[in-house]
């Protein structure tokens, strides 16, 4: 339960960061604080406590396998989650450098050309 | 196996890959190599069409050659079909309108390559049936767009693609978040198992998974309380891209999920239509009033985008056959519409370098030919007789009176002379009025006038669709989908 609470804190956080911050940057870490804590939730409900790697053995059965292996699907999932994440964060990067290049300043509220 | 489902991705994704090797310095033959992809891909979802409206089945199909349950499962329905066909329809369009266009632009090759994406991404949401491969898709679209919004670098554009991918991205990990939910609920991704094991959950669990998707696809659909990188985003991109977003992208990446989601998903659960009625009435009003007192064209018209995209969220909120009826015609109609406007206004932009409603007159005068596609996308929109638009919000304002909602139909009355409204004044301001005598003829390319007179044609027999036979055999089958389908009969086995 505690590390579902962690989660939650987690978003939370990481919300913040993407709403009350005003540099892009941190902007930018609350987004990556965000997809980690997403990342996190895929990655508990997956897990088993002493598992094993979600490959089998010879000498178990599948019954036996099953109970004790931790799920592969999510940490499947969470990859791709990742690569996604990393998309984002290299775009924004970008555009981050491009922006201060035009308007000198990462500050959003000095931002603001478009209005209305 | 129907192996053909799976072309309208594949298409684009070799496209987009094979493009930047093959012609990253040939602009002109990355341009027409697009858009022969586009009207390839336009060719494999008629087929399609026809195999699905005909014998009005759905074709099923588990990726990779693996068995029923295991394989990703994706689905081509008289839904999804009507989509698909609209989509790579105005795709083609607006790829051969961007030849032209981006002949000011320089290494427009890697414009058509995330074109391309954006186009693997929708037709990807359209066919899949399992919920993490709609994520995927929905991100590579999604990306592939913040990208081409920034595509020409001026500050304004950056500032807009800045705003637009934060935005988006709580938009995605709300989705996320809630596959995750979704997967520690029930332990499975496709929708069909999910749905069954759902139907044991607790309401509340479903409530909360409701309210994740909901919020990540109404950021997508621009929906009121979550509209706010739009304006921005649509008018600050480039013409093409600017016509792709809001006539297509916003429909099939934010509103075709929430079509899904409030009818063949979450359909038990009614509160979703109060809930949609809700940001319906919020974005018809308040996208109508703010477009009201717009200079900029482009922004005058994604803010119209907003209000149009409220009229189909009051019709799925309202729901039953009339509702959905103009839901799908309001959608069909205004894609062909807005994409319309903004390529003609971007031809406006391409030859007088300014899309601000202060500094153009008498436009009438100078460029006859745009001016009269210009006047027939902004009719469509407004919804004067013979345009697809008039009948989708006539079929909608029934529906809400026979439902039971009069102040809802006022409204909607209301919001359609609004609609009006401004787009008079900016023809009035803008178009039919007296150019200086300085003023040199400026009509636009050939190239461009094209696609848009195809557009113009579309949008104003789009009511052609109402026709009783016509009807029958597409509009009837896909509100059938919406009135009663549902994801837990598809058989995938066990």
């Amino acid at each position: 339960m505690i590390i579902y609470l962690l989660v939650a804190l987690m978003v939370f956080i990481g919300l913040y960061g993407i709403i009350a911050k005003k540099n892009i940057i941190k902007i930018i870490v609350g987004m990556n604080i965000l997809g980690y804590a997403t990342n996190l939730l895929f990655i508990v409900l997956g897990y088993k406590w002493n598992g094993i790697a979600p490959i089998i053995p010879q000498n178990i059965t599948v019954e036996r396998f099953v109970q004790t292996a931790v799920d592969p699907l999510p940490q499947a999932l969470v990859l791709t989650a990742i690569v996604i994440d990393l998309g984002f964060s290299a775009f924004l990067a970008a555009l981050a450098i491009r922006m201060y290049a035009k308007y000198g300043t990462f500050d959003t509220d000095k931002i603001r050309r478009l209005k209305g | 196996m129907n192996h053909s489902i799976i072309f309208p991705v594949v298409i684009y994704l070799g496209g987009a890959f094979l493009l930047p090797l093959l012609y990253a310095k040939n602009d002109l033959l990355a341009g027409i190599v697009t858009s022969a992809l586009t009207f390839l891909s336009f060719l494999v979802s008629v087929l399609l069409g026809l195999t699905v409206f005909t014998t009005g089945e759905r074709i099923l199909y588990f990726a990779g050659g693996w068995q029923k349950p295991l394989g990703i499962a994706l689905m081509v329905d008289p839904l999804s079909c009507l989509f698909l066909i609209i989509t790579n329809f105005i795709a083609f369009l607006i790829a051969v309108y961007s030849i032209t266009y981006t002949k000011k632009h320089s290494r427009a090759a890697y414009f058509y390559v995330l074109f391309m994406l954006i186009l693997a991404g929708m037709n990807g949401i359209l066919i899949s049936m399992d919920l993490f491969n709609i994520f995927v898709f929905f991100e590579i679209a999604s990306i592939a767009s913040f990208v081409l919004v920034a595509f020409g670098l001026r500050a304004e554009e950056l500032e807009a693609s800045l705003k637009y991918t934060v935005i988006s991205f709580i938009a995605s990990t709300m989705i996320l978040l809630g596959l995750a939910v979704v997967y520690g609920f029930t332990g499975t991704l496709n929708i069909t198992a999910f749905m069954r094991i759902a139907a044991g959950l607790p309401q509340t669990h479903l409530w909360f998974i409701l309210g994740l998707f909901l919020a990540g696809f109404a950021i997508k659909a621009a929906l009121v309380p979550f509209h706010a990188w739009l304006p921005d985003a649509h008018s600050m991109a480039p013409a093409p891209v600017s016509a792709l977003l809001s006539g297509l992208f916003i429909k099939v990446v934010g509103f075709y999920g929430i079509i899904r989601l409030a009818t063949n998903i979450f359909g038990s659960i009614p509160q979703i239509r109060v809930v949609l009625l809700l940001f319906g009435i919020l974005s018809m009003v308040l996208g109508g009033l703010m477009a009201y007192g717009q200079k900029n064209i482009k922004r005058l018209l994604a803010y119209s985008t907003i209000s149009q995209i409220g009229y189909c969220a009051i019709g799925l909120g309202i729901g039953g056959y009339l509702g959905y009826l103009g839901v799908l015609l309001h959608i069909i109609s205004h894609a062909f519409s807005k994409s319309l406007l903004f390529l003609n206004i971007g031809a406006v932009e391409y030859m007088t370098g300014t899309t601000d409603s202060d500094k153009l007159k008498g436009l009438y005068d100078r460029m006859p030919y745009t001016t009269a596609l210009a006047s027939t996308g902004m009719f469509g929109i407004a919804g004067i007789p013979p345009m697809g638009n008039f009948w989708s919000k006539l079929i909608i304002i029934f529906s809400a009176v026979q439902a039971g909602y009069p102040g809802i139909a006022a409204l909607c009355v209301l919001v359609a002379v609004i609609t009006l409204g401004y787009f008079l004044k900016l023809q009035r301001t803008v178009y039919y009025n007296k150019a200086s005598d300085t003023a040199k003829m400026l009509e636009a390319p050939s190239g461009m006038l094209a696609p848009m007179t195809v557009l113009a044609f579309a949008a104003v027999f789009a009511g052609i669709l109402l026709i009783p036979g016509i009807r029958s055999c597409c509009l009837d089958k896909a509100v059938g989908v919406m009135e009663n389908f549902s994801y837990i009969n598809v058989d995938i086995g066990d």
